[in-house]
């Protein structure tokens, strides 16, 4: 169903409404919210480092603290990092917090996911030619790409990105400004030069590789290879975790996408209906919301991306009832569910054919 | 050689802190674990204990702090940056200290005194919440508006205090060891009421005879008329003087004025400005292209507004400090385009600068970079 202009504007004053609400009541909840994330975070991180050098009394205490690391590095990524560089805390004028110092416990260097992530991700959500994050330019999951030979085995591709998936993201950038390979496009923005970009991704990387698998090893001594291979598993479990969430954010079966020329010089509601039909939410217990980020209200999170993400769960509700009073599909389910709808996407489109999804 | 070696340790442990923590400083990844109980400490800034306050005036509060050890003191006359934590946000605002200095060798605590604002965010918040509060954070103490307790002056001095402007006067008096020269202070209130320090102004004046107090309660005798006052003193000679002053930006520019036409050399004169940088000039409104996180917005700033007011009326929420110019924790990297500085009316150049975002408006059209 396609809204006009009017009801596209009514339908961006409502929803900035829902925004306004929230903005103007942050205070000291929100600020004792995200400190107490920092302190689990940060207690997580050093048990989980100690107790793996521990393993030599029991294996159980290494697994312990493998998966308290794992967990370290999943909330600082996703409740704390992603949030925090959107500006959700910048009011807080906390320079531990604030966006523009912020830097995280992956490979991907913060300065690189601002540019790719808060402006290309989320300005040009789901613009077939505009948003890599897309199918990362690896994966093809609309009609609205033509088919290639190496989709044949795109799935292969997507569980290789998955168990890589900081150093995906810290080298997607490169790739879009094809640094390395490939003939440069000339719609790139070309705000950072490729010799501050080339900087940025090997110094961020050798520094998360030196501690995880050099620093961290040497001084467990004779547990460096516990040590080591502890590291890695964490690392690898984080990976997996983020790219699940990511995708089953933006690539389940019922996610729209749109050509440049629907977007060609859309207005605020038009953005806002967008960002609805391009993200999609699961649902779980807190806990489970809190690990993701509180990315499984991917909806509320595009709608109002410097929203503390808290208060993602207490808007959703509103949010669903505006889309559903505009006739807007509103994409939720179990988590289990959206993912199955992923995996059957990445599958289908490996083949030639199938439905283009602009709508 | 020696610092040389310390510089290759401060960037050897710079890059270990970000290999190993992702921060500049180690102490920035401990922080959430060593202050988890008090917020309100700032991470970039000293602790202070609040031992004591109490209301000068009706208006005027003042509070005693046990500055902690890393603090490493101040002159008289130096003026620091007070933080605290209001509604989950750090809010920042400078202060002159109004304590001697020998209070502070002795029992380790300063003074600051504040004139509470009907529309200044911070002190609303202190008065509000003082008497609950049990530290604030502090900056090191800042500024040139000195005058030392052991170096005594040869010359007479003039001294010239507008209301909360006896802040730092009265520190420089109540700290100096040894009188050489006759010292005469007039204290512009707009009544005796509002005169804070008074008694303590009263018995130095009693005690020492080098030392002179003119109070001036402007709403009876009218604006204190400097040349005249001084023209009618014996032996007074204007050249062979020095002047301090501390108020309104308005009212210093006015009397160095007077003074400079009156033969004495700007050299001898300093002044510390007290008050808000404010909005000096209506004007033509000016684009200001704002990057942020690789984000551009286009904003309208109308000349005179500092930019920070504007980015944040945008919502966007640079970071800042003490909104007067003072902290610089909300300088950012200006593109191009010109800025008016509201503090000095100083214009920029075009090129590339870093500039304070809450003490700078729009001269011409910008592009920051914040």
């Amino acid at each position: 169903m396609k809204l006009t202009e009017q009801q596209l504007s009514e339908l961006a004053a409502e929803l900035d409404q829902v925004k306004a609400n929230v903005m103007s009541q942050l205070g000291e909840k929100e600020a004792r919210y995200i400190r107490r994330m920092l302190l689990i975070q940060r207690l997580s991180a050093i048990s989980g480092r100690i107790l793996m050098v521990l393993g030599f009394v029991t294996p159980w205490l290494w697994g312990l603290g493998v998966a308290l690391l794992a967990l370290a590095k999943i909330l600082d990524n996703m409740e704390i990092g992603h949030n925090v560089l959107h500006g959700q805390y910048d009011w807080m004028n906390d320079p531990v917090l604030h966006s523009r110092r912020f830097e995280w416990d992956i490979a991907c260097d913060a300065g690189s996911w601002k540019r790719t992530h808060n402006f290309e991700h989320h300005t040009y959500t789901n613009i077939i030619g505009k948003d890599r994050d897309f199918g990362y330019g690896l994966l093809r999951l609309s009609n609205d790409f033509r088919w290639r030979l190496r989709n044949l085995w795109q799935f292969v591709t997507y569980l290789a990105l998955s168990t890589l998936f900081q150093w995906g993201v810290s080298y997607h950038e490169l790739a879009g400004e094809r640094v390395f390979f490939g003939k440069k496009k000339p719609d790139r923005l070309n705000s950072v030069s490729h010799k501050e970009l080339k900087k940025a991704f090997f110094g961020k990387g050798a520094r998360q590789l030196f501690k995880d698998y050099v620093f961290f090893p040497l001084i467990a001594g004779p547990m460096w290879l516990w040590v080591l291979a502890g590291n890695l598993l964490a690392n690898l479990i984080r990976n997996l975790w983020t790219s699940t969430v990511i995708f089953c954010g933006h690539f389940t079966k019922d996610v729209h996408t749109f050509t440049q020329a629907q977007c060609e010089g859309e207005s605020r509601g038009h953005w806002y209906y967008r960002q609805i039909l391009g993200s999609s939410n699961f649902t779980g217990p807190r806990w489970f919301h809190i690990l993701t980020g509180h990315l499984s209200c991917q909806i509320e999170h595009h709608l109002f991306p410097d929203m503390p993400a808290l208060h993602y769960l207490t808007v959703a509700p509103q949010v669903q009832a505006i889309a559903k009073k505009y006739g807007i599909a509103y994409n939720s389910g179990s988590f289990l569910r959206q993912y199955a709808t992923v995996v059957a996407r990445i599958i289908r489109y490996s083949f030639p054919g199938g439905k283009a999804t602009t709508v | 050689m020696n610092r040389s070696i310390s510089l290759w340790g401060q960037r050897l442990y710079r890059q270990f802190s970000l290999m190993l923590a992702n921060q500049p400083k180690l102490e920035y990844y401990l922080q959430p674990l060593l202050r988890w109980n008090t917020p309100q400490l700032h991470p970039e800034y000293h602790a202070a204990k609040v031992v004591d306050f109490r209301w000068e005036t009706e208006q005027m509060l003042s509070v005693w702090l046990e500055p902690a050890s890393s603090w490493a003191g101040f002159k008289p006359g130096q003026h620091l940056l007070v933080t605290m934590l209001h509604k989950g946000r750090y809010i920042s605002r400078s202060f002159s200290i109004s304590s001697s200095f020998a209070v502070f060798a002795q029992q380790k605590q300063i003074r600051i005194s504040c004139r509470i604002q009907a529309k200044g965010e911070f002190t609303q918040a202190l008065a509000a919440e003082i008497s609950h509060l049990t530290h604030l954070s502090i900056s090191d103490a800042m500024g040139d508006f000195v005058l030392a307790p052991d170096s005594p002056p040869a010359e007479p001095l003039v001294m010239v205090a507008a209301g909360s402007g006896i802040t730092p006067l009265w520190s420089m008096l109540s700290s100096q060891r040894c009188w050489t020269a006759p010292v005469v202070l007039f204290y512009c209130v707009r009544e005796q009421s509002q005169a804070a320090f008074l008694s303590e102004l009263t018995l130095l004046a009693a005690k020492q005879p080098l030392f002179e107090l003119q109070l001036i309660e402007t709403n009876a005798a009218g604006r204190l008329d400097l040349i005249q006052q001084l023209k009618t003193r014996a032996n007074f000679s204007f050249s062979k003087a020095q002047y301090f002053f501390c108020g309104p930006e308005a009212m210093s520019r006015h009397y160095k004025n007077e003074l400079i036409a009156a033969g004495v050399s700007a050299s001898a004169i300093q002044a510390e400005l007290f008050g808000l940088a404010v909005a000096t000039s209506q004007g033509p409104v000016k684009q200001a292209l704002i990057m942020l996180q690789g984000k551009l917005t286009t904003v309208s700033a109308a000349s005179g507004v500092p930019l920070l007011q504007v980015a944040e009326q945008q919502g966007l929420n640079p970071a800042f400090g003490c909104r007067i110019g003072v902290c610089f924790q909300c300088v950012c990297q200006k593109k191009s385009g010109q800025v008016l500085n509201l503090r000095t009316g100083q214009i920029s150049g075009d090129g590339p600068e870093q500039i304070q975002l809450c003490i700078s408006a729009a001269h011409s059209d910008l592009h920051l970079e914040l």
